[in-house]
C-alpha cells in the first residue's frame, strides 16, 4: 500500500523499544554476581532484520552473551567459593551505554517520521476541500 | 477532463512522492539494521519526459542505494533521509494544493446562478 509510512515507523519504534529494554536490563545487571558453579548473567542482544514486502523492521531473535562471564575475586561476597571467587557477567558498560544512545536516537528519528507521515496524510485529505 | 496531462502528471507526482515517503520511512526504520541497503525512489525525470511527450502518467521506480556501507553493514544516512523526509512532505503539500486547484476550477465551472 502507498500509505503505510506510519506503520513502518511504528515497527521501528517497537524494535528500538525492545532494544532499549534489553540494554537497560544489561546495565541493571552489570554487577549481578553468581556462584562459580552457576552460569553468569548473560547480556541480551536483539537481532533485527528488515521486513521485505510489507516494509519496516522486526526483531528476529534474542541473542545472549557469554554464560561463562568472568571470575572475580571477592571473598567478602556471601556467594564466593572457597577460593574467594564469584562469577560476574561479561558486559562492557561503555559498549552498552553507546548502544543506549544509538537506540534512543533511532527511536526519536522514527517518532519524527510518524509526525511527518501524518502531515503528508493530512495534506492528502485536503484534496477537493478548497 | 480528468484525463488531462495536468491531472495525470499531478496524480503521478502524488503517487511518486507517497512512494518516496514510504521508502524514507523504511530507510529510517532500518538505520541500524545490519546489511540493509537504503531505497531510492525516482520518478521526476521520467515524469518530465512524459509531460513533454504530452502524456503525464509514470510509475515511480525504486532502486537500492549503492553508497558504501558503515561498519554495521547498513548504508542509511540519517541526515539525508531526514532532509528527504521533510522535502517530500512539502512537495506533497505543494502537489495536493495544485490538485485541489484543478478540482476547484472544475467546481467553479459546474456552478451556475
Amino acid at each position: 500500500m502507498t500509505f503505510d509510512a506510519i506503520g513502518i515507523a511504528g515497527s521501528a519504534l517497537t524494535v528500538n523499544r525492545k532494544w532499549l529494554d534489553a540494554i537497560s536490563d544489561n546495565i541493571a545487571n552489570v554487577n549481578t554476581a553468581r556462584r562459580t558453579d552457576e552460569a553468569a548473567f548473560q547480556a541480551r542482544y536483539v537481532q533485527v532484520e528488515a521486513a521485505e514486502g510489507t516494509g519496516g523492521v522486526f526483531v528476529k531473535a534474542d541473542l545472549y552473551g557469554s554464560a561463562e562471564g568472568r571470575l572475580f575475586y571477592d571473598p567478602s561476597n556471601p556467594l564466593a567459593d572457597e577460593d574467594g571467587l564469584v562469577r560476574m557477567p561479561d558486559i562492557d558498560l561503555a559498549q552498552q551505554m553507546s548502544a543506549l544512545i544509538i537506540a534512543q536516537r533511532a527511536y526519536a528519528a522514527n517518532a519524527a517520521v510518524v509526525d511527518r507521515a501524518r502531515e503528508t496524510y493530512l495534506a492528502g485529505l485536503q484534496i477537493g476541500r478548497g | 477532463m480528468f484525463d488531462s496531462v495536468t491531472f495525470k502528471a499531478l496524480h503521478s507526482a502524488l503517487d511518486g512522492l507517497a512512494a518516496r515517503q514510504r521508502a524514507v520511512a523504511n530507510n529510517i526504520a532500518n538505520v541500524n539494521t545490519p546489511g540493509y541497503r537504503a531505497q531510492r525512489v525516482s520518478f521526476e525525470d521520467a515524469l518530465a519526459a512524459s509531460v513533454a511527450r504530452g502524456d503525464g502518467a509514470v510509475t515511480a521506480r525504486t532502486a537500492r542505494s549503492l553508497e558504501p556501507t558503515r561498519q554495521d553493514g547498513s548504508n542509511v544516512n540519517l541526515d539525508t533521509e531526514t532532509l528527504s523526509n521533510i522535502d517530500t512532505v512539502l512537495r506533497y503539500q505543494f502537489a495536493t494544493q495544485a490538485m485541489d486547484g484543478q478540482f476547484s476550477s472544475i467546481r467553479t465551472a459546474l456552478k451556475w446562478s
